[in-house]
């Protein structure tokens, strides 16, 4: 067992760590979702910078962008990032399309793509949920028809977060095959933004954030847009998620906000007491640090064993998603608790406690579903875990 | 970063686990339920030979100098099989107390007595007032001549009906703080003015006592560690303690989850095997997270004792965490094991629930713990940036507004929304 990390990850730690404390403004805040051009333009400028130290996608060789680092150094740039809350613009392209293609893209994709990911220079966005098919992929009707040297897109995705920034590429799933199983129909594709024939409709969200439906209608775009095989989309994605599965940066970004909770707690009076000297403030701040500590443990482990597949086999089983997932609702509701009256008011009132930051934060914790339900999560978990039967 | 046992650790890990499943089955723990000791001594000479209990004694004392995280993996076997032992009462309670306190001379004569099976101890800490902090201990030991008078009442203290000696833990003095007056005494189990009645409770193995200290006359000479200076050294064993209950959970939570899992997979109700629907399987899920929790709180919490590392906050967070959870693993088996699973005679799990809430008080419950973390981390704050301020977090309004000419770029005519 050891629970430390090497000299040279700590060295690294400590860069990344200096870098944010040094770089980020003094007014700097986390937790808020970037709404004004202003705030978006500092963050892709946030981006860039660390696009040229290679840390957005520092497992990926040099020649994309990235410095070659093994899962425990991405996890743990993960981990000092996570801490302030950076919001990447690019989550997508970071999380999800650059991976695909790194695992599943052609050489001549990967040189073309890749470095812009990595770099902080492209925008991508995610198409797969549709109003008929959510948690269940498999049931995708965004149909991609090969025409000669294109593919043509008929159809409609949703809830597809949006960003006040325009996106240059859509990471997308589409249907190929009518078969059964469904899944085995379907195929990833990257399609240029502004393609002739779709369309953009804004679904404003909770906390100002901003999902999308999106339309196409004879969409055209080149084969060579297709990644990976052909109707084995459903399964390069799975796969894709497994190398994202360790994100540390959650647990960092909870201790963050704790550490400005507890702050406050000891800064704001009530009843002529500091509230740290309550015991409820005080047991209720300790289990948020047990459960955030758990969590903490649980992604570690995740990225150790992921680390270690070509010895150990592929990742048997991740509870950080599940307990990523789970801890944030009754953390802001125990904040929000421990705020009173002062818990419903919205960023902007002059009575507003930390900048009605934990309202903002406790109303995104209502949204557990992207990159799948909790309930998705304990499919998972069920069968592969624990290899419980499935119905079929 | 590794998360799996040393070579070596494994091998200890088997070996007690073959050892156990062979010495120490379902029929004997219940048997030893019903035992008035409550232990075999056979079997406690035979674990000793095995080298258990000098496992994490330096080697002068006839031990095998062993790290906590050896400890740690040995009561995690001990605690899957239900071993009934007084094991945590002598060697770690009882033993690194005397380790880390003791002079020399108690050292040599105590140390390889335990190693060898010879000698049992017993810590004799809580009282009435069932506190696990010093302020909780009004025991009194009074000096005279050469001799300290010992009167009080201890109480749950386990292993005390079979204790060759008795850790007390007594007030000398009322210091400032109440950890300031504390100091150990080791009392001949078999003092005159000593009586002992055993408890009734909720777990039949883990024998526990009133004892009653009637003016008991203990030399000076066994005064443990310095007068009015006991509590320092106890309160670190307490902490070792705690992390080898964790670890026994952890064991034993492995144990109930696998019986869970297996009976869902092979109970059929309604034409399937119940482990294909959703609320049984979310069970197994909590059962499963709160067991790996538990292993990953524990084990850091150990490997820390093991490397001498600052080790205060991740000893509370295991304890804090593991006892809840292994409570909340056995409710969760309930439910999956249904009537089976409820019924003494049919099954293990009645004998790990009422363990579950035992090993849970012990050492200090959940509620403790977060008493401890909360003084840990109530200073805490936020790292702070040192950049040059951009005041784009001030203004409240842009993200307290929902008009979505915010987002430029959907105005734009190509983006333009379908009508
Ligand atoms: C803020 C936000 C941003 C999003 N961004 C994106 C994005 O960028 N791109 C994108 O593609 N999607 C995005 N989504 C969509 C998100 O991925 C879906 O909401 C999610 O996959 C669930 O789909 P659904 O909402 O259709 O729910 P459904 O799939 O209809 O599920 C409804 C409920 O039924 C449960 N359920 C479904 N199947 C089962 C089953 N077999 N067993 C048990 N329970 C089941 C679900 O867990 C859920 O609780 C976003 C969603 C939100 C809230
Ligand atoms: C103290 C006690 C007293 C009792 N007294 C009596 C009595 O006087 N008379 C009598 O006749 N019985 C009695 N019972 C039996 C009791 O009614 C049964 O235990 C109960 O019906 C459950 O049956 P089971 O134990 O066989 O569990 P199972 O039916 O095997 O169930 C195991 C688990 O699977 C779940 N499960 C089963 N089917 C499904 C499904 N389709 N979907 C989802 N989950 C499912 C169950 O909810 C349970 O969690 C008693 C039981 C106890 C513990």
């Amino acid at each position: 067992m050891d629970f430390g990390f090497t000299e040279e990850q700590e060295k690294l730690r400590k860069e990344v760590k200096d870098y944010f404390i040094n770089e980020l403004p003094s007014d700097y805040k986390t937790g808020v979702f970037p709404c004004s051009e202003e705030l978006v333009a500092f963050l892709r400028e946030v981006e860039s910078k660390l696009g040229k130290k290679g840390w957005i996608a520092p497992g990926w060789p040099k020649e994309y962008g990235g410095l070659n680092l093994g899962e425990i150094e991405r996890d743990i740039i993960r981990e000092e990032s996570g801490y302030w809350d950076i919001f990447w613009p690019d989550v997508i392209g970071i999380m999800m399309a650059g991976p695909a293609l790194y695992l599943f893209g052609t050489e001549e994709q990967k040189k073309r793509f890749l470095p812009a990911i990595a770099k902080g220079e492209a925008i991508w966005l995610e198409c797969f949920t549709e109003p008929n098919a959510g948690t269940d992929e498999g049931s995708m009707e965004l149909r991609a028809v090969a025409d000669g040297d294109d593919y043509v897109f008929n159809g409609q995705k949703c809830f597809i977060t949006t960003q006040p920034i325009k996106p240059d590429y859509l990471y997308t799933e589409a249907r190929t095959l009518d078969i059964e199983p469904k899944h085995r129909g379907l195929t990833l594709f990257l399609i240029p933004a502004d393609t002739p024939g779709i369309t953009y409709n804004p679904l404003p969200a909770m906390d100002n954030r901003l999902t999308s439906e999106i339309f196409f209608e004879d969409a055209r775009v080149p084969k060579e847009y297709m990644i990976g095989e052909l109707n084995r989309g459903f399964y390069h994605a799975m796969t894709t998620l497994e190398f994202e599965r360790a994100n540390t940066g959650v647990p960092a970004r909870l201790k963050h906000e704790l550490h400005e909770f507890i702050q406050f707690c000891r800064e704001t009076k009530r009843n002529g007491k500091p509230l740290i000297d309550d015991p409820y403030v005080r047991d209720t701040l300790a289990d948020i640090a047990v459960r955030i500590e758990v969590l903490r443990l649980a992604l570690w482990r995740t990225s150790w064993r992921f680390s270690e597949r070509e010895r150990l086999g592929p990742l048997d089983y991740d509870l950080g998603g599940l307990n990523g997932k789970e801890i944030v609702a009754p953390m802001y509701e125990a904040m929000m608790n421990i705020l009173g009256l002062y818990g419903q008011l919205k960023t902007g009132s002059k009575w507003a406690q930390l900048a009605g930051s934990i309202e903002r934060k406790w109303e995104v914790s209502r949204s557990t579903h992207p990159e799948g339900t909790i309930e998705a999560l304990k499919i998972v978990l069920a069968g592969r875990g624990l290899g419980l039967p499935r119905r079929r | 970063m590794d998360f799996t046992l040393s070579e070596e650790q494994e091998m200890l890990k088997k070996m007690a686990r073959d050892f156990l499943e062979s010495n120490c089955p379902e029929s004997f723990v219940r048997e030893m339920e019903r035992d008035e000791k409550g232990y075999s001594p056979d079997l406690w000479h035979k674990i000793a030979e095995l080298g258990w209990q000098g496992l994490i004694f330096p080697e002068k004392y006839g031990g095998a100098e062993g790290s906590f995280m050896d400890l740690a993996v040995l009561y995690e076997e001990m605690g899957r099989a239900m071993f009934p032992s007084p094991h945590l009462s002598t060697v770690v309670l009882g033993g690194l107390t005397i380790l880390a306190a003791g002079n020399e001379e108690q050292k040599a004569e105590l140390l390889p007595k335990i190693t060898n099976g010879d000698v049992k101890l017993s810590l004799a800490l809580t009282e009435p007032s069932a506190s696990w902090d010093a302020d909780g201990v009004a025991v009194r030991a009074t000096a005279d001549g050469d001799d300290y008078i010992i009167d009080g009442t201890k109480l749950f203290v386990h292993d005390a009906h079979i204790a060759d000696y008795l850790l007390c833990v007594t007030r000398t003095k009322n210091g400032t703080v109440p950890e300031d007056g504390i100091t150990l005494f080791l009392v001949d189990a078999k003092s005159p003015g000593i009586s002992y009645t055993m408890l009734k409770t909720i777990d039949g193995s883990n024998k526990q006592s009133e004892v009653v200290f009637n003016k008991v006359r203990v030399p000076k000479k066994n005064m443990v560690g310095n007068l009015n200076g006991g509590w320092a050294p106890l309160a670190r064993v307490l902490q070792q303690g705690a992390v080898m209950q964790c670890a026994e959970m952890v064991g034993a939570g492995q144990k109930v989850l696998e019986i869970t899992v297996d009976y869902a997979k092979t109970r059929v109700q309604f034409g399937n095997p119940i482990g294909i629907y959703q609320w049984i399987q979310d069970h197994c899920i909590y059962l499963l997270n709160y067991v790996d929790g538990s292993r990953w709180v524990t084990y850091q919490a150990a490997w820390k004792l093991s490397e001498n590392l600052p080790y205060d906050l991740e000893v509370a967070i295991a304890k804090a965490w593991t006892s809840d959870a292994y409570e909340k693993a056995c409710w969760r088996a309930h439910q999956v094991l249904a009537g089976v699973g409820f019924t003494i005679e049919r099954g293990l799990l009645p004998l790990f629930t009422t363990r579950a809430k035992v090993q849970q008080l012990y050492l200090g419950d959940s509620a403790y713990h977060r008493k401890k973390i909360a003084k840990l981390i109530e200073n805490w704050s936020p790292e702070i940036s040192k950049g040059k301020p951009r005041g784009l977090w001030e203004k409240g309004e842009p993200w307290g507004e929902k008009d979505l000419k915010i987002w430029p770029w959907v105005q734009d005519r190509k983006f333009r929304p379908k009508v």
